[in-house]
């Protein structure tokens, strides 16, 4: 027996078996969270539906969300684990908008690592149901992150290249910017009083609050901020390192030694997050495993590791890592590990033999 | 069936500019009914069909295939949907109704002059304001791909359906996204355009559905009505 009916059950089995609460969060939610945490880029995908009064609620549009805002809303910081199977909703150019989805979320673990490969171990069980052997991709946002916590620059710049990691473009257009970055002759700034005193006459002027929003000082101390970061240059050391690092991918092992001769070159400390990256590499077996220095989705609650595994037609099956800063963004008080992986059943069910 | 249909705006200037347009290429659109007719011809094609609409409908009727050309701004081609330049063909600019949709900031945000400084602006509005950066606009479709390709993700957009260059001033937004052809009602209200804040050059244009059943009559018909359209000289 090797209908879809048949490993439709199987999935089911699978995600009972995780040992966790099984979650099944209502299919409308309210659309504020979702904006509030993934921003109109996100946003533009939900299915709107407004009530009586106005307020927006969407068709749940995923499952993470909901599960972590429950698990706040419980209060606990106990370890938990949940899994689920079932529908989602989202925007798309043509088709249908309703997708199943199966995945599970780990939460305040006491170990991140046993926790990542738990996750990996169940996203590789569930492709194996489907007869597929992935292609792996990870990606390290911990280790971008040391490496540019390390990299010789001016401290405001480190923020702002951390800002722009995953969208290949920006950075791209900011590295282009500091590499030409010209050397401007500094001219004679006004001082801090004189630019609140100044950027207050213009908001006052033209009607704006000096509270609600951005503040007089706000603006000039940034204004000033900006004019002492196009005098502080990145050394052109630093960019190369930028662009090394960030140009590399390929399989994960020979990746990974490129990243360590690189950090040998610069002076750095890599060995912590590289280490990490390989004990999950023996984890994953058989699977084609390539890692790629650019990779990470755009949200800035993904931390440590992330990955996406994808099948013979190169559409991603399942996509997923550590996101420890999530719940944080939610409201919960203090920092909460988590990590889990959202698998894509229908594509899944695509990439079956027929 | 060999006949088709023809959209045009159907009130205010733009109505008075198109049937200008087609006036001038020696086609004469008759509204027999008087504005409150939304049914129409052009005298001597009887195998056309006018209809009018409003600006906002052509775009969306044009992209579903319900009417088979149309004159129409091109930013609202853009705005109604992501997929909407690849469902239609841009026949000819129409030389009037330029607009530009434009990135504008509060002129006293001397810090900012380009997009790269609202993505370090956006980037930490949140915590120093406790909300998103918010942004007022009718043009959210728009506004979303060009934020997104600038690798702006962290704001809000606040619907605005009228006078979208007062926002920041009543507290509705931070920013605004806003068309504009001379800039200055922007000026007027404090707000500046971006150095780089021109998302989009719009003008009137005349505009074929790709997605309309374009039968091989159906295709002639069009045809004859472009070609006469495209050669000023006929008359």
């Amino acid at each position: 027996m090797t209908n879809a009916a048949y490993r439709r059950s199987q999935l089911e089995t699978l995600v009972e078996a995780q040992g966790g609460c099984r979650a099944t969060p209502p299919l409308l939610l309210a659309a504020a969270p979702y904006f509030d945490l993934a921003g109109e880029e996100f946003g533009r995908r939900l299915l709107l539906t407004t009530d009586a009064l106005g307020n927006e609620y969407c068709l749940r549009p995923d499952f993470t969300l909901p599960i972590a805002e429950d698990y706040i809303a419980e209060g606990t910081r106990e370890p938990a684990a949940f899994s689920y199977l079932g529908p989602i909703f989202r925007q798309r150019e043509n088709g249908p908008a309703e997708f199943d989805q199966a995945g599970i979320e780990l939460l305040a673990q006491p170990d991140g690592d046993i926790a990542l490969d738990q996750v990996l171990t169940f996203a590789r069980a569930v492709l194996s149901l489907y007869g597929v052997t992935p292609n792996v991709r990870l990606g390290g946002v911990g280790l971008f992150e040391a490496l540019l916590q390390q990299a010789d620059m001016p401290d405001a710049w480190r923020s702002r290249i951390r800002h722009r990691f995953g969208h290949t473009a920006a950075m791209d257009r900011l590295l282009t910017r500091l590499e030409k970055s010209p050397e401007q002759p500094r001219s004679e700034q006004p001082s801090r009083d004189e630019l609140i005193e100044d950027v207050t006459a213009r908001m006052v002027s033209a009607g704006l609050s000096l509270s609600e929003g951005r503040t007089p000082a706000e603006i000039a101390d940034r204004y000033l901020e900006q004019q002492a970061l196009d005098a502080a240059h990145i050394p052109p050391a630093t960019l190369k390192l930028l662009r090394d690092y960030l140009a590399i991918k390929g399989d994960a092992l020979s990746a990974l030694r490129q990243i360590e001769e690189l950090g040998e070159k610069h002076k750095l400390f890599l060995g912590a997050p590289i280490r990490t990256i390989r004990r999950h590499l023996d984890g994953l077996g058989e699977a084609r495993v390539s890692f790629d220095a650019s990779f990470s989705p755009r949200l800035d609650y993904y931390t440590g590791i992330v990955f996406e595994m994808r099948g013979q037609g190169d559409t991603v099956l399942a996509s997923g890592g550590q996101y420890d800063r999530l719940l944080e963004r939610l409201g919960a008080k203090a920092p909460i590990a988590a990590s889990g992986c959202a698998l894509w059943v229908d594509r899944l069910e695509a990439e079956w033999p027929k | 069936m060999t006949s088709i249909t023809l959209a045009v705006p159907s009130k205010g200037r733009l109505e008075e500019m198109t049937r200008d347009w087609f006036a001038q290429r020696g086609l004469t659109i008759t509204r027999p009914g008087g504005s409150r007719s939304y049914l129409g011809a052009i005298d001597g094609v009887p195998d056309v069909t006018v209809r009018f609409y409003p600006a906002s409908e052509i775009a969306r009727e044009l992209m579903r295939g319900n009417i088979d050309l149309g004159v129409t701004g091109r930013d609202l081609i853009h705005e109604t949907s992501e997929s909407g330049p690849a469902a239609v063909d841009f026949a000819h600019d129409l030389g009037f109704g330029h607009a530009d949709v434009v990135v504008a900031v509060p002129e006293a945000w001397i810090d900012v002059t380009h997009m790269h400084d609202l993505a370090d602006v956006a980037s930490d509005f949140r915590s120093r304001h406790g909300r998103w950066m918010r942004i007022a606009t009718k043009y959210i479709t728009i506004t979303r791909q060009h934020f997104a390709r600038a690798g702006i993700a962290e704001y809000r957009i606040v619907e605005s359906l009228g006078a979208t260059e007062a926002a920041p001033a009543s507290g509705v937004a931070d920013i605004v996204v806003d068309i504009t052809s001379t800039g200055s009602t922007l000026a007027a209200n404090g707000l500046r355009v971006l150095d780089d804040g021109v998302m989009l050059k719009s003008e009137a244009n005349l505009i074929v559905s790709k997605v309309a059943d374009w039968s091989q009559e159906r295709r002639a018909t069009l045809d004859a009505l472009l070609a006469r359209l495209g050669n000023r000289a006929w008359s």
